[in-house]
């Protein structure tokens, strides 16, 4: 049985794919970066780039990475809240108990009919982080629940109040709270009535952005073991989002790792957890301290700040930070450019960078001392060896210095293991 | 400050500060908030404490405290002390009249058992007057806030910000690096402090306020910016050079959050009072900021209060913790003896709660109910609503905080019955 919609040839997983509830393909969100009084378009933020992956029903999947690669980007998207630039979501309408089939055409979100985007809509909810935002302050918890209700004219007078007290009941919070307001629940209150308000179209998927994030641990855990009852009773499928890695652990099913905009990672989470094979991975799990791990091992960290996702890295995006980083991860011209940023007194001196492509150009300095000293700097120590090595020609003549880097290797999501992908060179050896 | 018998202090180190029986009420219309009440513990000279609990138990409050930093109103000290003793330096010019001579030494005896050789008396920072309190801030304790964003002016550049903690606290070692200005030297320090202190600003603002140091002015910013540069550098900021000339919005999360070490750090305080300085950054960058305060306090033998919601970091870089509940102290201890053996049932249900990499799913441990409302909190322990073990005493005695082991100290009946018919008698307060 195969996903249909693999029109750019990435393939996800096809195992159980009758199951998939749904299915995002090359899923791409660009914004536009203005400048100047005429606000032209100056570049594009890469806030998605490229992502597939398929959420069966009743499972967790969960979604880390660093901030600004992307999750609330993606979970906007997926939610329909947001119009990609790009790629599509897949949702499967016909309901729980639909046979299971393929999605196909008609499940595709931007080409539904309004009656099915209507429901679809109805059964992707979200919960997010700020729940002080989200619920409207001057609205009872009456009305802030039941309004899904009332617009969708499920219910009105007594039945409507009725289905909110079921609501708030079944997130721990009963008839006594219907007339009170938002400021006067604590935290982890709020975060309930948010899930009992997203839980009362009785959707089939729960987009939950940093769901607790802003809770004190113990509160943190009255929610999480909300949401796997939830999930139990209602077999719910939970896109769970969260840089909180031992929840993560805790409640996914599946993990998704995202570097600057792409999937570097996804697999059973157990398996992530124990054998995480993409490097980024790695050290999103060793900078996180854990209450079981001995104190004394210091703890890794990852050197360097997330580069421009304006102007992200080429061949492997993580190539700029990876500690293990080879000669054919996709070290290019801009390299260069990044490292001289970081020496104010050559930096000030480039005058222009004439490129012929990605891998090769002239850089032109002021004056030739300058450019014999980045010369000079280009083949020590001061760059990374496995740079060094990928570099094909290296000329400088007066004030002209002329590149040229090795072609990199095509890096790209791969089976590593039953389910589990990375998209890194080194992966599975 | 002589008798050091309270059940909270490290067994092995002298206090640098106490905080004793501090109280700190909040107006509001249903009543004064109880936020903090009653709360005593010891830092060591030298040491990293920690200082956890759920939100709103209090640890900001306790925290600003020690820098006069509760609006007040809302708030009112309602009770309490919290001494400091300074620790000796060679630059005493920022000493006002109410940072006394120990009274057993007079200042003089280097191992001096009554003031651990630093010299000084204890001053309680709650009573101190302003001016005492200007030079304390900053100079003698720091403060880390957890959202560097907001704590750097948006209009200075890094360097200018920086370049004002120098001059306000450090203007005659400044001095100094320019080869001094003779006898004048003192007197144009202490002009330049004070420019510096009264207005923020420019550099050169303040400089040229000054008269002695405008013919010096050249020699100056580049001595300060070399300072300036050595701070930021000792936060391992990549670039120094570059940072000082930027402003705060051009600068990550991270490096702001380094900025204000190197700020804190600046004039080498004896206390440092970070108010959860990571909670705000990137989880790959939490742990490396910790480290690095580590490193620094290790190396400066700097005493840090550090207020975190991350246990695992606090059990990876603190000697000892305190962990409040409801505006109390429930648990003192070594992070070891703490984290392997708690024994107060709110610690225990703490550490609980935290998702483990040993279990992976299933159901999380969680404490039943929430926090009480702290307008007039009834008598007894501020836990026995929550409390699995709860007896009849604990609703009506409140639980004081006793030693267990000299490692660890609880306020539960679970581990220091009540004597039989007592009353809940407030501890007193000893005077110097
Ligand atoms: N300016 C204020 N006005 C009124 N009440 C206040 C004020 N500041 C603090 N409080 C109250 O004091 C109590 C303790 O607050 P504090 O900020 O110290 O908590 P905290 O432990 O630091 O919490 P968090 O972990 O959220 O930072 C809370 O009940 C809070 O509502
Ligand atoms: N409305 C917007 N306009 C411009 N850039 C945006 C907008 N929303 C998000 N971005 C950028 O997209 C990237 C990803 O953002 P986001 O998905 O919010 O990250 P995360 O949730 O992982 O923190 C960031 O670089 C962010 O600055
Ligand atoms: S491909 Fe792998 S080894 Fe190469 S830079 Fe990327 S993560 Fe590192
Ligand atoms: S004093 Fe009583 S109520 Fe309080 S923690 Fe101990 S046993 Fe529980
Ligand atoms: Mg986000
Ligand atoms: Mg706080």
């Amino acid at each position: 049985m195969n996903v249909k919609v693999d029109t750019d040839g990435t393939v996800a997983h096809q195992d159980d794919a009758g199951d998939v509830l749904l299915s995002v393909r090359n899923l791409r969100k660009y914004f536009p970066i203005k400048d100047g009084v005429l606000q032209n378009v100056v570049g594009h933020v890469k806030a998605v780039d490229g992502v597939s992956f398929d959420i069966r029903r009743g499972e967790t999947v969960g979604l880390v990475g660093e901030s600004g690669c992307g999750k609330s980007t993606l979970s906007g998207c997926v939610s329909g809240l947001t119009d990609p630039t790009g790629g599509s979501v897949h949702f499967n309408t016909r309901g729980r108990g639909s046979a299971h089939g393929p999605l196909d055409e008609g499940d595709r979100i931007d080409r539904m009919d309004r009656a099915t985007f209507a429901k679809y809509r109805r059964n992707v909810q979200m919960v997010f982080q700020d729940n002080f935002a989200s619920l409207n302050p001057r609205q009872l918890v009456v009305d802030i629940v039941g309004r899904p209700l009332r617009v969708h004219g499920i219910a009105s007078g007594t039945a409507l109040q009725e289905k909110v007290v079921e609501l708030l009941e079944q997130v721990g919070l009963g008839r006594q709270h219907l007339y009170r307001y938002p400021h006067q629940f604590s935290g982890g209150q709020r975060q309930r009535i948010s899930i009992a308000r997203a839980l009362a179209l009785d959707p089939e998927l729960i987009v939950l952005d940093e769901p607790t994030s802003a809770l004190d641990v113990s509160v943190q855990a009255q929610i999480l073991n909300l949401l796997n009852d939830l999930q139990a009773e209602r077999h719910l499928a939970y896109l769970f989002i969260t840089h909180d890695l031992s929840v993560v652990r805790h409640m996914a099913d599946r993990t998704i790792t995202m570097y600057l905009g792409k999937v570097v990672e996804e697999g059973p989470t157990q398996d992530l957890f124990e054998t995480p094979e993409h490097p980024y991975t790695k050290v999103l799990l060793a900078a996180k301290p854990d209450l079981d791990d001995d104190p004394d091992v210091p703890i890794q960290t990852l050197a360097g700040s997330i580069p421009d996702p304006a102007r992200p890295p080429s061949g492997c995006r993580f190539h700029t930070r990876c500690p293990v980083a080879t000669s054919t991860c996709g070290w290019e011209i801009d390299d260069i450019v990044r490292e001289l940023e970081t020496r104010e007194d050559l930096f000030d001196k480039l005058v222009g960078v004439d490129r012929k492509s990605d891998l090769e150009a002239t850089l032109t300095f002021s004056d030739s001392a300058a450019a014999h000293a980045v010369w000079e700097a280009i083949r020590s120590d001061s760059v990374p060896e496995t740079m060094r090595d990928a570099i094909e020609t290296l000329d400088v003549r007066d004030g002209a210095l002329m590149v040229r880097f090795a072609k990199p290797s095509a890096i790209e999501l791969r089976e590593v293991g039953t389910g589990h992908r990375a998209a890194c060179i080194l992966a599975g050896e | 400050m002589t008798s050091i018998e309270t059940p909270t202090e490290n067994p092995t180190r002298p206090a640098i500060a106490r905080v004793q029986g501090l109280k700190v009420h909040f107006a509001s219309k249903k009543g004064p908030v109880h936020a903090v009440d009653g709360v005593d513990f010891d830092i060591a000279d030298g040491e990293m404490l920690g200082l956890v609990g759920e939100t709103g138990c209090g640890k900001s409050v306790t925290g600003r405290a020690f820098l006069g930093l509760i609006p007040q109103p809302p708030a009112r000290i309602a009770g309490g002390r919290i001494l400091f003793r300074p620790r000796r330096r060679e630059d005493t010019s920022e000493d006002t009249p109410e940072f006394r001579p120990c009274p057993t030494c007079k200042g003089a005896d280097i191992v001096c058992a009554t003031c651990n050789g630093s010299g000084y008396d204890t001053l309680d920072l709650l009573a101190v007057k302003p001016r005492t309190m200007r030079a304390i801030r900053g100079r003698r304790i720091a403060m880390i806030f957890q959202d560097p964003g907001k704590a750097l002016n948006p209009i200075l550049t890094i360097g200018d910000q920086l370049a004002e903690v120098f001059l306000q606290h450090a203007s005659a070692d400044l001095l100094a690096d320019i080869g001094g200005t003779g006898d004048m030297g003192g007197l144009a320090a202490g002009a330049v402090g004070r420019a510096a202190r009264q207005e923020s600003g420019r550099l050169d603002g303040i400089l040229s306020r000054v008269p002695p140091v405008r013919g010096h002015l050249r020699r100056l910013r580049a001595a300060l910016e070399d300072r300036i540069a050595a701070a930021l550098a000792e936060t391992q900021i990549s670039n120094p050079r570059r940072v000082i000339r930027s402003y705060p919005h051009e600068l990550s999360g991270g490096m702001r959050q380094r900025v204000m070490i190197a700020q804190a750090l600046a004039c080498d305080p004896d206390l440092i009072i970070a108010d959860e300085p990571t909670t705000a950054l990137d989880v790959t960058i939490q742990a490396k900021i910790m480290e690095l305060i580590k490193m620094l306090q290790e190396k400066r033998k700097t005493s840090v209060l550090y207020i975190s919601h991350d246990l695992s970091l606090v059990r990876r870089t603190c000697d000892r913790v305190v962990v409040m509940y409801a505006g109390r102290v429930a648990e003192v201890g070594g992070v070891r003896e703490v984290f392997a053996a708690p024994r107060h049932p709110y610690t225990r249900g703490l550490l609980d709660a935290i998702p483990r990499s040993g279990e992976t799913r299933g159901v999380l441990a969680s404490i039943p109910g929430t926090v009480p409302e702290l307008v007039s909190p009834p008598p007894g322990c501020r836990f026995a609503d929550r409390c699995v073990h709860v007896m009849p005493e604990c609703t009506r005695v409140n639980p004081t905080l006793q030693p267990l082991t000299p490692d660890q100290s609880v306020s539960c009946f679970l581990a220091h019955p009540p004597a039989p018919g007592a009353a809940h008698k407030e501890p007193e307060l000893q005077e110097t």
